[in-house]
């Protein structure tokens, strides 16, 4: 029998002190999900409203620096009646290790969601380790 | 915790203690936790704005197939109903961090003003939906205009 799961909303948190801010807006800390394949490491960021253009990445020695910019422009004429979430930009880093091939890191945005590709290096994937017979 | 000078009590003290205790106690529990105006937390959570034309309606859900969406509006009821469907992940894959989360919502809100049903117009653009409702012309401001008796 399968189980129907619900999303459930947690109110956003405000990001670590760690990161730089500039500009106006708060920098809010966005979930996400982290899975590993022979391959690879995949993490998933939510990030709603963050488009192509407005996101950047970056690898400092070992972090990897995510930031995304969400504009208010739509809001102009508006007049807010009910709000249940906050509008900011977002900041995540992540600290990675030497098992992780840097010059291959693939970054795309679809649907306010972030997907960034970890290819392991190759010093680190699996492998089999054949027995010979004498 | 410092050294305390020993002074001599008398039966009372621990109990005048005991009720200093007590009515701290109770602050804790009556001050209710702040909430922020955050009258609910439901999935997807949405912003509800208007100008003199339209009522727009905003929800956050990155990570949706418009397929996946169902909005309907029955008079000045809006529904939003969906499901929000893992990346299909290869069987050899681990998850080391799960923050999001997945799965069917369906949530109803009362529109602030009477809107024109037939008109509606909803876009998905960067994990954002975007519900606009025209307003109804009953509910549009109309100048009064004064006749001179």
């Amino acid at each position: 029998m399968e189980t129907k799961e619900h999303p459930t909303v947690e109110k956003k948190k405000i990001a670590s002190d760690k990161c730089v801010v500039t500009g106006k807006g708060e920098w809010y800390f966005p979930l996400s999900d982290i899975y590993e394949t022979p391959d690879n490491f995949t993490i998933l960021i939510d990030m709603p409203g963050v488009g192509t253009d407005n996101i950047s990445i970056d690898l400092r020695d070992n972090e990897l620096v995510i930031n995304g910019e969400v504009s208010q422009e739509a809001y102009t004429d508006e007049k807010v009646v009910y709000n249940e979430y906050n509008i900011g930009h977002y900041h995540r880093h992540f600290v990675i290790s030497d098992a992780i091939n840097r010059d291959k890191i693939e970054a795309k945005i679809s649907d306010g969601v972030l997907s960034l590709v970890l290819p392991k290096a190759e010093h680190v994937k699996p492998r089999k380790i054949e027995v010979k017979t004498e | 915790m410092g050294l305390m000078k020993w002074e001599r009590t008398g039966p009372l003290d621990s109990l005048t203690h005991i009720q200093k205790e007590m009515s701290d106690l109770l602050d804790i529990l009556s001050s209710t936790p702040p909430m922020e105006g955050y009258a609910s937390m439901e999935f997807p959570p949405i912003i509800v704005s208007a100008n003199e034309e339209h009522v727009f309606v905003r929800a956050e859900l990155p990570g949706i197939k418009i397929a996946d969406l169902d909005i309907q509006v029955v008079d000045d009821v809006l529904t939003i109903k969906g499901e929000r469907k893992s990346v299909a992940v290869t069987a050899k894959a681990t998850y080391l961090r799960r923050e999001r989360n997945y799965g069917t919502f369906a949530r109803s809100i009362m529109l602030p003003e009477k809107v024109d049903i037939e008109t509606v117009s909803a876009s998905y653009k960067n994990g954002v939906l975007l519900v606009k409702l025209p307003k109804a012309a009953e509910a549009k401001p109309k100048q009064v205009v004064i006749q001179k008796a």
